[in-house]
């Protein structure tokens, strides 16, 4: 386990002189933040709309978070969750990425709960079909695609990342290549109900 | 706007016929509240041996009176805090410590002196919140006044008097003499004849004229109340120019101004000498080992016979079994704690929404307000940052710490931004009052409650609309009071009608200690 403990001189802005500040003993400090968010051992936290973690697979982890970082997500104003997210990525260095990640992986993945009402898991299954190709018929995902899996993520965070797409808040940035692939195949649910009936579906399968 | 007061409203309103008897009924009920105060001593039935294992989560001061009490009475208390420091929102800032905002954190660098502080959670203690005042006492926590009001501080807006900052005085004795200007004119002679007897209708127009510092003709033209233009000790004192009551319309600020010294904060405000974690202190001297930092609960079990809480500490996961458990941690962090609790205790916990609020500091190389005229107090802002506020310690001393701005309503303007574009905004905002601001200020901290870390909110919000509390709200509210199987209780503020007060969290604490008595005695 790696402890980062940085000395506050090489944080502090507007500091003076800053010879004292060194001189001090200070509380240390790493970023392993992601449980008072994400939820005991990244469960996913509804109250904060933070999905779960635990069980994410490394590649699209490590993704996700230099996307936050560089800016390619959680910077459109009416992102509301993505700009709780990316303060946090925006401080972590490459080497306390890689901490995080490993960190991540020792969660033990269990499976979120259902919680949304009024999707129709029938209607999503047709749906579904078109997001199997890239997410795989049981929403267990796809390394070669970059398409990371659904099943046994929080239903209310798949929804709001599907409205994101939807909107134009997530996968709109020019960099953000597979974020634009997913937000093209967004529009076959056209709206919310839509949906909600996948994630409906998508809450009957397990991988 | 011709609609005059009808004699029927004035003497509902002389015999108190409607809502004012009703209230004043209530009143006669004082003597029913928790009678209190001197001694803060509950009177709980001493521990049973084979029962006697508590577990507190989290050490806000809700926890912390919980320890305390039942320490006192034979209980074996253990505290897991997930955090370095006690006190929860309670949190004085002085030089070395660390701000543990998530993406924003941060080492204050005041200078290492004991009026060199920071309330950055809570900060004012009211005279009516008897019960952690008697905590204060028997604690020996010595507190002094906190200045709220103060009528030589500041208003500043754009819109009024193209953005020239007036004395918080000048606002309040020319509103004040206008409204009554035309208080008086509704109440003339012939209306008043009827419903008031001579010598009430007197009394009413003395109290009238008293309020605006009217004329003999009730009028109102300007009044020393607003202190010296020039002169007043050796020579005539030459009265200050009036603002005109349409140029004070302009403001919408006298919404805030004629209320902010009402209510809670209505005067006397008391304060923690040398910071509100002073109190923290007083509880932690007493039970200060029984708290294990840096240790996060991870799953919370009710049993049929205790609780079990799993928690990790120094990246390792620890059991910790209990025969009856109280929390605070909050409400919206618990719903990502593995726990098996009933299912409207889950609603209820997710029902409740997290406050956002957002408060910023700075160093002031000389005590630049107090060369002013102004002692403590706030000034007020039509801008961001809302308010300045001059400390009520530390007066004459050569620097102060100042609030740089204060946003309880909603703090994601400045918690969006990076710490470098806060202290930007404060700086331009504060020199619309104070024109040298920039140069008599450093070493900032900023502290964005919604992004602290183990935290992540300022206060609980249980209602949706302004208009009051739903049934529906009532119901889950109390559903989180109550106790799963006697042996695990929410507590905190946000177990209380009334959140975003220390005492509030001090109730909630007694309430659910006396609840648990009560089962005991059962
Ligand atoms: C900006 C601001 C201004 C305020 N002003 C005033 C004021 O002027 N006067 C006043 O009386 N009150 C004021 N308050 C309110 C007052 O601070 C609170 O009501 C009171 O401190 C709440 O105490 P609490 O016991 O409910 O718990 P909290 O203080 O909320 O403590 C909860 C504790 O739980 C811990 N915790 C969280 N997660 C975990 C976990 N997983 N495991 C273990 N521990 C955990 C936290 O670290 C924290 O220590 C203010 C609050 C704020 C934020
Ligand atoms: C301040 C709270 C907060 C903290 C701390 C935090 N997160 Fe997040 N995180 C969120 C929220 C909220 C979202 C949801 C964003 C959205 O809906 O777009 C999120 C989203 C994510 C995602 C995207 C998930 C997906 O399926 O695409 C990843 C990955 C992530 N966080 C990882 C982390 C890691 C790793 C840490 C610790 C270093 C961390 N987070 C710390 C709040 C937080
Ligand atoms: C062409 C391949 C492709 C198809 C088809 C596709 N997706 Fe995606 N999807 C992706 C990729 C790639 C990502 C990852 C984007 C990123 O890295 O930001 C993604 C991401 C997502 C996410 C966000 C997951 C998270 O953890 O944040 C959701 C939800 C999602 N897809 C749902 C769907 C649904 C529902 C469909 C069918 C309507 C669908 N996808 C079809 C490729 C696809």
């Amino acid at each position: 386990m790696l402890k980062t403990f940085l000395l506050a001189c090489s944080l502090c802005v507007m500091c003076v002189g800053g010879v004292n500040a060194a001189e001090t003993e200070r509380e240390p400090f790493d970023d392993r933040y992601c449980t008072t968010c994400h939820g005991a051992d990244g469960r996913g936290n509804e109250g904060v709309q933070a999905p779960r973690l635990a069980g994410m697979e490394s590649w699209y982890l490590r993704r996700q978070l230099e996307n936050f970082r560089a800016d390619m997500r959680g910077v459109h104003p009416q992102d509301i969750e993505g700009i709780a997210m990316r303060p946090m990525a925006t401080k972590l260095s490459d080497e306390s990425i890689d901490d995080i990640i490993d960190w991540v992986g020792s969660w033990e993945y269990v499976p979120a709960e259902a919680t949304i009402e009024g999707g129709d898991p029938a209607r999503g299954r047709g749906l579904y079909g078109g997001c199997a190709v890239c997410h795989g018929d049981r929403a267990q995902g796809n390394e070669s695609l970059g398409a990371p899996a659904l099943a046994g993520q929080n239903d209310w965070y798949l929804v709001t990342q599907l409205k994101n797409f939807l909107a134009g808040y997530r996968g709109a940035h020019p960099g953000d290549t597979y974020g634009a692939q997913m937000r093209t195949m967004v529009n076959t649910l056209r709206n919310e109900a839509g949906i909600l009936n996948v994630v409906s579906y998508i809450n009957t399968l397990s991988r | 706007m011709s609609k005059q007061v009808t004699r029927r409203e004035f003497l509902n309103l002389l015999s108190a016929a409607g809502g004012t008897a009703a209230a004043l009924k209530a009143g006669s009920a004082l003597g029913l509240l928790p009678h209190t105060a001197q001694a803060a001593s509950m009177d709980l039935l001493a521990a049973n041996a084979a029962s006697r294992k508590v577990a507190i989560l989290g050490a806000g001061i809700s926890g912390l009176t919980v320890a305390y009490e039942l320490s006192k009475v034979g209980y074996e208390c253990t505290i897991l805090e997930s955090s370095l420091r006690p006190g929860g929102r309670i949190f004085t800032v002085r030089h070395g410590d660390l701000i543990d905002e998530i993406g924003n954190r941060h080492y204050c660098e005041f200078d290492d002196e004991p009026h060199m502080y920071f309330n950055a959670g809570a900060a004012r203690i009211p005279s009516t919140h008897r019960n952690l005042l008697a905590y204060c006492k028997e604690l020996n926590i010595d507190l002094e006044i906190f200045i709220n009001e103060n009528k030589t501080s500041y208003v500043q807006d754009p819109a009024l008097l193209g953005g020239k900052p007036i004395r918080n005085i000048d606002y309040t004795t020319h509103s004040r003499g206008f409204l009554a200007e035309l208080l008086a004119k509704s109440l003339n002679a012939g209306e008043m004849d009827q419903p008031f007897t001579d010598q009430e209708a007197e009394t009413l127009m003395g109290m009238v004229r008293s309020f605006g510092s009217l004329d003999e003709d009730n009028l109102y033209k300007g009044s020393f109340r607003a202190g010296y233009a020039a002169g007043g000790f050796l020579e005539h004192g030459v009265q200050k120019d009036i603002i005109a009551f349409r140029d004070l319309l302009k403001t919408q600020m006298g919404r805030q101004l004629l209320s902010a010294n009402e209510g809670d904060t209505g005067p006397i405000l008391l304060q923690a000498v040398g910071g509100m974690d002073k109190i923290t202190e007083g509880f932690t001297k007493h039970v200060g080992h029984q708290i294990r930092y840096r240790s996060m609960v991870n799953s919370v079990e009710v049993k049929e016979d205790g609780v079990d809480i799993s928690y990790d500490q120094d990246g390792s996961r620890h059991l910790l079994q209990a025969d009856f458990c109280f929390n605070c941690i909050p409400s919206h962090l618990m719903t990502g704690i593995t726990n098996n609790f009933p299912s409207q205790y889950v609603d209820a916990l997710k029902y409740i929404r997290r406050g956002n609020a957002y408060k910023a500091a700075f160093q002031a190389k000389e005590r630049f307000w107090e060369k002013d005229d102004i002692y403590g107090g706030i000034s007020w802002m039509n801008n961001p940052s809302n308010q300045i506020w001059y400390p009520s310690s530390g007066i004459h001393k050569e620097k102060g710490i100042l609030l740089a701005a204060y946003d309880f309503g909603d703090g994601s303007f400045h918690t969006a931004m990076t710490h470098e574009e806060r202290i930007e905004a404060h700086l331009s905002d504060g020199e619309k009052i104070h024109p040298n601001y920039r140069n008599q200020v450093e070493k900032p901290i900023t502290v964005a409650w919604h992004r602290m870390n183990h935290m992540l909110g300022c206060s609980a919000r249980w209602q949706r609309n302004r208009s009051g509390w739903t049934h529906e709200e009532e119901e889950l509210y109390h559903a989180l009071q109550q106790p799963v199987n006697g042996r695990h209780y929410m507590i905190g503020d946000q177990v209380s009608m009334h959140s975003a007060w220390q005492e509030s969290a001090v109730m909630s604490a007694q309430w659910a200690m006396t609840d648990m008595d009560r089962r005991l005695r059962a």
